[in-house]
């Protein structure tokens, strides 16, 4: 497509990736057809191609006004349209480019909308804060109204976490929320490497996904900037990977080199640190695990999270692991599309992701599954929230 | 001009809510082109109806307030069909998205037009059925859009376009009139309006339903790869095929820099030192796929290919495909932009057509990837351009009507299945005389007396063509030449 | 191939712009093969039998184009000469009928549902409109979306919008191998049993049903032919029972008897049309022998989901013809004859009273 950028940005770093990533869209619309939000609601201005014209045409210099801060936070974030999109749009990072600037142009959100923006803010990406607030909300549960009764995860039995014994060594980013609503996860995937040979060791603290993708790119980083520091003493001591069991945590600590190229202090670290990025899916995946000689007789239908196979592009690996286990995959539609829990956007954006949630979980429940397998905290919460059929990270099922 | 606006903003949203009615600049942006993005207007006002009473309403009302109002689909068209106009109202017809009713009995599907194409194949699937025109957009081109332009795709030697694969179409007419054109029986009474709106390109109607016809899946099809080191000898190599009597159900050809670029997105395992591919696609009951898989490889050898493959399961027949379906956007690779014509010819004439586009290209100083539905004749030669450098798109303009020229005086037409829209508005007064134009226009005045209805497209106004200047070719002669010229 | 002895096309023009001129209705006439056909026929018959011709054919690009009084047998021939055939099998009538008429009529034989009707195989045709004008619309190529397709809409207008004098048709290749079964089966069962096979890719080309006999051809490669016939059993039949139904010389058709109609209708659809019928098209079309009224017949075939139309074959025609049509629809056919032919001169009446 054809580019005119603003002086105001035109000769940034920001400005310049911005134009090169429009310049590859030939606006075809392929997208449109895997979009979420496009085939929910039909207005162009819902799809990536209408995001990516409204971005384009701020940065062309237009006046911002609501409409283009309102469409682009309708936007889940999930890269679907970068899987479908056959001239390599990366249209994730024209996105947080395009909130940051729609941020500083466009006029002031509502006080109510700021406010949990903040609260948000305040508590999701602090494990501690959220742990506290969790435990709250587990005792206050039998009192709540059902509604926000089904949001909150229940405890379940944790495994121990083996002590160090390999040679071979990994570190896992355990993230903010996960720690706190399902620590079991985390225990069973340092079991299941423990058991090939390798061992986990934990490294706290948010990876700043949640804070970036609001857009609060300050917060973001700093988190970010913290999470490098949590796991480079191991690094720096040999450890083969940074491992991120939630696929929405390991999608941004792999854009950690590209987030931080600018950061003297912290370039070459993030650079480091992404390069031995790796999703436990991948891990998993070379650890060459003996397939079970008996099948379970247990139907799974496995829901990839976007930040999976769409933000890391790594599809079929965690449905050959189910399978090597014993488990019947079951095939489901609209694989493709999001269960509308996208970090923040449940909370953001209530009635859209409420509406792909009942979707999501009305194509998972077609195969009639005996469990629902997923890769990514926050999918799992949210489709737990209104399902009946356990819901569970697939290392835990391994 | 203003005060019209307010007036129609107030009068549409006492037809459609608040969010389904864009007034201002920012919403109406994107909304400014269609997939043929070198073309853009913002439209005075835009519209998202979700039923068919809006649609009647919305255009009674600009009927009364002589609007003119152009249909939009899920805007893919290539050929600016859909281009707003900035004194019009863009009526966005993709909330219509549900498929309505299959009959499995009768083998048809009915479907609101916003529609994916791809969605209707999807949704009967589990009935073994299909529906086979498949435009390479045909993930998220809507069946509307496809009536519209008449679609073909990759089958369409053996499936027909989508006139041959669709029943009954309700339209509704400026004035608020719902038609049911075509029936549910191979025929209808009277005449064939149904092929008469198929191709329409907006400008008699708007499409609000649409039956299709399914077809049975066909339970074998299995695709071959050959490569040669000439375009000549894959044209050869079709002809061949045709003449032993053979129908595939697709048979494509991709020139050597199309290879590259599709090779290079898709890694479709693609030769990228081939001057050109031919992918023949043989369907139909498994018996008759073997004898027919054995005659087409032999032809092509003997034409001349220096390395045929055969697709060895589903996953490559896809992934061999993929390449092909992805061509026109991957060229974006490659080029800031693309510019694509849908010239056909006759396959005879494809190495001379090849010969002269190259020359062409060399004159234009313009790089040129050519994709080729080789079965049916239809050519489209990917100019890649850049947008952003002044003058650039003038010369692929003027190269891309060299192009058609060239294709209707080897008696060919200057489109296939993208539809003239706005952009090849110019070439039609080569294709069609004065007289011809005339009749054209008389018959759109049968449905729209008005003219309000995607103006502008489709058919040139004869003082256009005047403009322009053009003389009407025919197989390299000047037809009429008693006539005056325009 | 190509005689320019046998291009009339100028005659044509002159005797329509004559006839424009003088307000005086023409009826277009080529083999009189469907004299019978239509409602009624109206004034000095204009004779497009001798512009005939082949004027251009090369069996590699599948098109053929041959001027309008050139007769289907003749056409036919010279396609065979090349494997190749058209598509949509058209009655010959016994070497009388023309390209021009099997257009202009849109009439198609027993292959039509499974390889498209005459309106399909059109790619392009030249005319001359009612305003006296010689006009080419379409192309000689498969794929052709520039303008509106005013070629196909010529097909089963019954020559009221122009006289055709030129007409580019798609051609298919003659099939490797054909085979006809039979089943001894009732019309119910037979249509239940097509229903079946409809959904399967199998190379069926003809499935008819008269007389408790379900009649079925399949053509393609002798290999998925005989497969075919082998999975659906029934008994060996003689394809030669086609070429009799596609010429209307059954018994059914020739010894006479109730009025006979041609009720199209969706293929799983059962008329309770009352009479005698032969079913084809796989279900699609049911030839009819009725004393019912026009207007039951009508109504019966509207019920059922498709259309009637009069077909009084060896009874010598005239009255009604087409069910009658919406009123909406009939008011744009009106107007499109008189974007075609304001003053109503070529076959008025033909096809609707009102034009």
């Amino acid at each position: 497509m054809q580019t005119a950028l603003a002086d105001f940005i035109r000769e940034t770093p920001r400005g310049r990736e911005a134009d090169a990533i429009l310049r590859k869209c030939v606006h075809c619309g392929l997208c449109t057809a895997t979009c979420p939000t496009y085939r929910l609601l039909g207005n162009e201005l819902d799809s990536p191609r209408g995001r990516i014209y409204l971005i384009k045409r701020m940065l062309e210099g237009a006046a911002v006004g609501a409409a283009t801060q309102l469409h682009l936070d309708r936007c889940l974030g999930c890269r679907a349209c970068e899987s479908t999109c056959p001239s390599g749009v990366e249209y994730g990072r024209l996105l947080e480019s395009g909130k940051i600037v729609a941020e500083q142009n466009a006029p002031q959100r509502g006080a109510k909308e700021r406010a949990l923006r903040r609260l948000i803010l305040a508590v999701v990406p602090h494990e501690k804060r959220f742990a506290f607030l969790l435990r709250i909300a587990q005792k206050l549960a039998p009192v709540l109204p059902h509604r926000l009764r089904a949001k909150i995860p229940h405890q379940r039995a944790v495994p121990a976490w083996p002590a160090p014994r390999h040679r071979r060594r990994m570190v896992m980013l355990r993230g903010c929320v996960q720690p706190a609503a399902a620590p079991a996860i985390d225990a069973a995937a340092a079991q299941l490497l423990d058991e090939h040979g390798v061992s986990l060791l934990g490294a706290g603290g948010c990876c700043g996904g949640v804070a970036l993708h609001l857009p609060a790119a300050k917060k973001g980083l700093a988190l970010a900037r913290k999470a490098i520091d949590a796991c480079w003493p191991p690094v720096e001591q040999g450890a083969e990977a940074v491992v991120v069991s939630a696929s929405g945590c390991a999608v941004t600590v792999k854009e950690y080199a590209h987030l931080l190229r600018d950061d003297p202090a912290y370039a070459e670290k993030a650079r480091v640190v992404s390069s031995l990025a790796r999703d436990l899916s991948e891990v998993a995946a070379a650890l060459n695990i003996i397939p079970a000689i008996a099948p379970r007789n247990l139907r799974v239908a496995f829901h990839s999270p976007c930040t999976l196979q769409h933000g890391q592009k790594i599809t079929g690996v965690v449905e050959r692991l189910l399978e090597d286990a014993g488990y019947t995959v079951a095939a489901t539609p609209n694989h493709h599309l999001c269960c509308g829990s996208a970090g923040t956007y449940s909370l953001l954006q209530p009635g859209l992701s409420r509406q792909l949630l009942k979707n999501k979980l009305h194509d998972l429940h077609s195969a009639a599954p005996d469990l629902i397998a997923t890769a990514n905290i926050g999918c799992l919460l949210h489709l737990q929230s209104r399902t009946a059929t356990p819901v569970r990270h697939w290392v835990e099922l391994l | 001009m203003k005060n019209k606006k307010l007036r129609l903003l107030k009068k549409l949203r006492r037809i459609l809510p608040a969010e389904a009615v864009l007034g201002d600049e920012e919403r109406l942006r994107p909304y400014e082109c269609d997939a043929l993005s070198a073309y853009r207007r913002l439209p005075m006002i835009a519209v998202l109806p979700d039923n068919v009473e809006q649609v009647r309403a919305v255009l009674q009302l600009c009927a009364r307030e002589r609007t003119p109002v152009v249909a939009r689909g899920a805007g893919t068209g290539l050929s600016g069909g859909a281009l707003p106009r900035t004194d019009g109202v863009l009526l966005v017809m993709a909330k219509f998205n549900r498929i309505l009713a299959v009959d499995e009995h009768n083998r048809t599907a009915t479907v609101q037009p916003g529609v994916t194409n791809l969605a209707i194949s999807e949704a009967v699937a589990h009935l073994g059925l299909f529906y086979a025109p498949d435009p390479s957009s045909q993930l998220a081109c809507t069946i509307g859009g496809n009536v519209a332009e008449n679609s073909g795709g990759v089958h369409c030697l053996k499936y027909g376009l989508t006139v041959h694969n669709i029943m009954e179409v309700k339209a509704v007419t400026m004035d608020g009139a719902v038609l049911t054109l075509g029936g549910r029986a191979l025929d209808a009474p009277g005449f064939d309006l149904a092929a008469l709106i198929t191709g329409s390109e907006g400008l008699l109607g708007v499409i609000v339903e649409v039956t299709v016809k399914l077809l049975p899946r066909p339970d074998t099809a299995r695709v071959l790869l050959a490569a040669f080191d000439r375009v000549e000898k894959a044209g050869d190599g079709v002809a061949a095929v045709i003449g032993a009597g053979i129908i595939p159900a697709g048979l494509e050809m991709m020139d050597n820099p199309a290879i590259r670029a599709t090779e290079e997105f898709t890694g479709a395992g693609y030769p990228v030192e081939a001057e050109a591919i031919l992918l023949c696609e043989v369907d139909g009951m498994a018996e008759e796929v073997a004898a027919q898989m054995e005659t087409v490889e032999e032809m092509l050898r003997q034409a001349g290919a220096v390395h045929i493959r055969a697709a060895r399961d589903e996953r490559e027949r896809a992934l061999f495909w993929s390449g092909r379906k992805g061509a026109f956007p991957a060229v974006g690779r490659i080029s800031p932009d693309y510019y694509c014509i849908d010239g056909t010819i006759p396959r005879r004439e494809l190495g001379r057509v090849l010969r002269r586009i190259k020359e062409l290209s060399a004159e234009f100083n313009l790089r040129v990837a050519n994709v080729f539905h080789a079965g049916d004749g239809n050519l489209h030669p990917l100019i890649l351009y850049d947008a952003n450098v002044p003058g650039e798109l003038e010369r692929t303009e003027q190269l891309a009507a060299a192009i058609l020229g060239h294709c209707v005086e080897v008696g060919g037409t200057i489109t296939g299945e993208h539809g003239v829209g706005v952009e090849k508005i110019n070439q039609m007064c080569t294709q069609f005389n004065a007289r011809e134009l005339a009749q054209m226009h008389a018959v759109k005045s049968a449905f729209d007396p008005e003219g309000l209805l995607n103006p502008g497209k489709a058919v040139p106004t004869l003082a256009r063509c005047a403009e322009f200047g053009a003389m009407h070719v025919h197989h390299g002669k000047v037809a009429f030449p008693e006539l005056e010229r325009f | 191939m190509a005689a320019a002895e046998h291009d009339a096309s100028a005659d044509l023009l002159r005797a329509v712009k004559q006839a424009r001129k003088e307000k005086r209705a023409l009826r277009i006439r080529g083999g009189g093969s469907k004299d019978f056909l239509g409602r009624e026929l109206n004034g000095d018959v204009l004779s497009a039998v001798s512009h005939h011709g082949i004027t251009a054919y090369d069996p590699a690009e599948l098109v053929v184009t041959v001027r309008a009084g050139t007769s289907i047998a003749a056409l036919g021939a010279a396609l065979a000469a090349h494997r190749q055939m058209l598509g949509f099998e058209p009655p010959e009538f016994g070497g009388r009928a023309t390209v021009g008429g099997t257009v202009a009529s849109g009439l198609s034989g027993p292959r039509r549902p499974y390889a498209g009707g005459a309106r399909d195989f059109v790619l392009g045709l030249t005319c001359i409109t009612g305003k006296a004008q010689l006009l080419r619309f379409g192309g000689q190529v498969i794929k052709n979306v520039a303008g509106y397709d005013l070629s196909r809409l010529m097909a089963g207008a019954l020559g009221t919008l122009a006289v055709l004098c030129e007409v580019s048709l798609k051609v298919l290749p003659l099939p490797a191998a054909e085979r006809g079964l039979v089943f001894s089966v009732t019309r119910d069962a037979a249509l239940h049993m097509l229903a079946g096979w409809a959904r399967k890719p199998l190379p069926l080309s003809g499935a008819a049903h008269h007389d408790g006999l379900l009649h079925v051809r399949l053509s393609g490669a002798r290999s998925a032919v005989d497969a075919a016939a082998a999975a659906l059993g029934g008994d060996e039949d003689d394809v030669s029972w086609w070429q009799q139904l596609r010429e209307f010389e059954l018994p059914f058709f020739t010894a006479g008897g109730a009025p006979l109609w041609r009720v199209s209708l969706p293929p799983a659809a059962r008329p309770p049309l009352p009479g005698d019928s032969l079913v084809d098209w796989g279900g699609a079309q049911h030839w009819l022998r009725s004393e019912a009224d026009a207007a039951d017949i009508f109504t019966a075939a509207q019920n059922a989901g498709g259309h009637a139309v009069r077909f009084p074959l060896g009874e010598g025609g005239g009255g009604v013809y087409l069910s009658p049509l919406p009123p909406a629809l009939l008011q744009l056919h009106k107007k499109l004859k008189n974007a075609f032919d304001p003053d109503g001169i070529l076959n008025r009446g033909r096809l609707c009273a009102e034009f």
